[in-house]
């Protein structure tokens, strides 16, 4: 790492800064309009347990708690990984060619370069105001070592997070349009991921264990505290294993890059 | 009235749809998906029990592959518009010897009918098979099911209408889009049947547009109204249609007066 690493991500922050919030109604506007898009779910479940009390015992405080952290790592992560999410796009308008002759790591200018602020505030605001809202009345007896493992679980869905948008971008190297395998693959994902798994049909279970691991993005954690009764149809395990994951899965996706960025062929002329 | 251009233009929509065909396998599986998720979380609800409130599990299921069905059908471009704002092609676009509004309903009307032949029938097909839905309550019910179905198109069509409005005065109408997608998604009953609305929702929903959409054909289907209620609740889509239009048509006029003086 170089000495002017602080001062180049600085510079980087203060220019993304500036762009996103270049029309200050607009910015509010759009991040008011993805808080409101995301609530969406929420609000659904909100009227659903007005009226049915709970989902597989799950109350309507404990469902917040447990969408609250698919959106607080998604705020983190998306802070970071902007330039994953688009990834495509700058391959094929090949300003990924710029990034090249610059004089810093690939991995580093994608992280620091861009990050959109309207889906990190919408999201973690979101994420934000239903765990303030849900997690003093979820049972849990917060103490110094649950906070810890919840940051730590947060860590861990970044990372799980970040790993599956790492790998669908190197998978642009390859093929020049991912939109519909991230579609597939994360955002319909993502949707089973809201509610206990336990809800779901066996093989859609396994996917979110096995496959795409947003299982130990909420679920798993969420059991450890909350100890549900749903619990009990999977290994105790499971609701240790998030860091692990975490950190195992990104340490593949960065292999699969590093390996991946060398047939890299540029897209321009 | 010469309609051969709006016939062109309700063709070229229906033909582009069909360039993208992989956009359009993902974008029928991404619909089945979200019709079996709800299906899953509803089973979980019921947890066995026969009815609720005198709603029966197959009463939700015929509701959500319905609802998501026409859900499908009615796909509204809410950038046609803002678009033609954005690049400046307006201009043009108001010089051409036909209505505006009429090519926007023709290029809608086509990816309509695109929409009910290759993204509703199949997904519908697959719901059926997979889920199983309840037969209309009469062939006449079928009949009116269609008209009401129509009629909510109308609805839905005139509220992106005059949202798409805005664009004459905001940089930007992404946002305002995605907030009316929010109310139309929550209160319209693809996401909650209605039915389980708390009373004051309810309440609520009488003084907007949203039920009209997806809910009242899907009443009409199911066979849950007399035919006094079901000629109120036609005549009501039938309001709204009107006066959303009115507020749209009203913005239509001022925008455009507001874009000459832009551009002179």
């Amino acid at each position: 790492m170089r000495n002017d690493t602080l001062n180049v991500i600085g510079v980087y922050t203060k220019t993304i800064m500036k762009a996103w919030f270049q029309y200050k109604v607009d910015a509010v506007l759009r991040s008011l309009a993805v808080f409101l898009r995301e609530a969406t779910g929420i609000i659904v479940i909100y009227f659903t347990l007005l009226k049915f009390d709970s989902l597989n015992g799950w109350n309507m405080y404990e469902m917040f708690f447990l969408f609250s952290l698919l959106f607080l790592t998604y705020g983190i992560m998306i802070l970071f990984f902007t330039g994953l999410r688009d990834f495509g796009r700058t391959v094929r308008d090949g300003s990924f060619d710029r990034f090249i002759l610059r004089p810093r790591g690939l991995l580093f200018q994608i992280i620091f370069v861009n990050a959109d602020w309207f889906a990190a505030i919408g999201h973690g605001g979101l994420g934000l105001v239903l765990f303030l809202i849900s997690a003093g009345k979820v049972g849990v007896s917060w103490n110094l070592g649950l906070a810890l493992y919840y940051i730590v679980t947060i860590l861990g869905g970044v990372l799980i997070q970040g790993a599956i948008f790492l790998f669908l971008a190197t998978l642009n190297i390859y093929l020049m349009e991912t939109n519909s395998l991230k579609e597939l693959f994360y955002w319909n994902m993502r949707k089973f991921a809201g509610y206990p798994i336990s809800v779901f049909h066996k093989s859609v279970q396994a996917l979110l264990i096995y496959v795409v691991p947003f299982a130990f993005v909420n679920y798993f954690p969420c059991q450890f505290l909350l100890r549900k009764e749903d619990m009990g149809q999977y290994p105790e395990i499971f609701m240790y294993m998030t860091p692990f994951i975490g950190v195992g899965m990104f340490a593949v996706a960065y292999l699969f890059w590093k390996y991946s960025i060398r047939f890299y062929k540029s897209s321009g002329n | 009235m010469n309609l051969a251009p709006y016939m062109a233009y309700f063709k070229k929509s229906f033909l582009n749809r069909s360039a993208y065909r992989f956009d359009h396998i993902m974008s029928i599986f991404s619909n089945c998906l979200r019709m079996f998720i709800f299906w899953e979380i509803y089973k979980a609800l019921y947890g066995g029990r026969q009815e609720i409130d005198g709603v029966t599990m197959s009463m939700v299921t015929t509701n959500f592959v319905l609802s998501m069905g026409l859900d499908a059908v009615f796909y509204i471009n809410d950038y046609f518009l803002p678009d033609k704002i954005g690049n400046g092609s307006i201009t043009t676009e108001l010089l051409r010897p036909m209505s505006f509004k009429g090519r926007m309903i023709a290029e809608n009307m086509g990816n309509a009918v695109f929409n009910l032949l290759f993204r509703f029938a199949p997904a519908f097909v697959v719901a059926c098979l997979l889920i199983g839905i309840l037969p209309p309550a009469s062939p006449l019910m079928l009949v009116l099911f269609v008209v009401s179905a129509v009629l909510g198109y109308g609805v839905l069509w005139t509220i992106s209408f005059a949202v798409q409005m805005t664009a004459f005065w905001l940089l930007n109408v992404w946002s305002m889009t995605t907030i009316k997608n929010v109310f139309v998604n929550v209160l319209s009953g693809t996401m909650i049947p209605l039915w389980f609305m708390p009373d004051w929702m309810e309440g609520v929903l009488k003084f907007t547009p949203f039920s009209s959409i997806y809910f009242t054909p899907i009443q009409i289907y199911l066979g849950q109204l007399e035919p006094g209620e079901i000629a109120i609740k036609c005549a009501i889509q039938l309001l709204w249609i009107g006066v959303i239009y009115v507020v749209g048509d009203i913005l239509w006029k001022c925008g455009q007066k507001k874009l000459v003086v832009q551009g002179g």
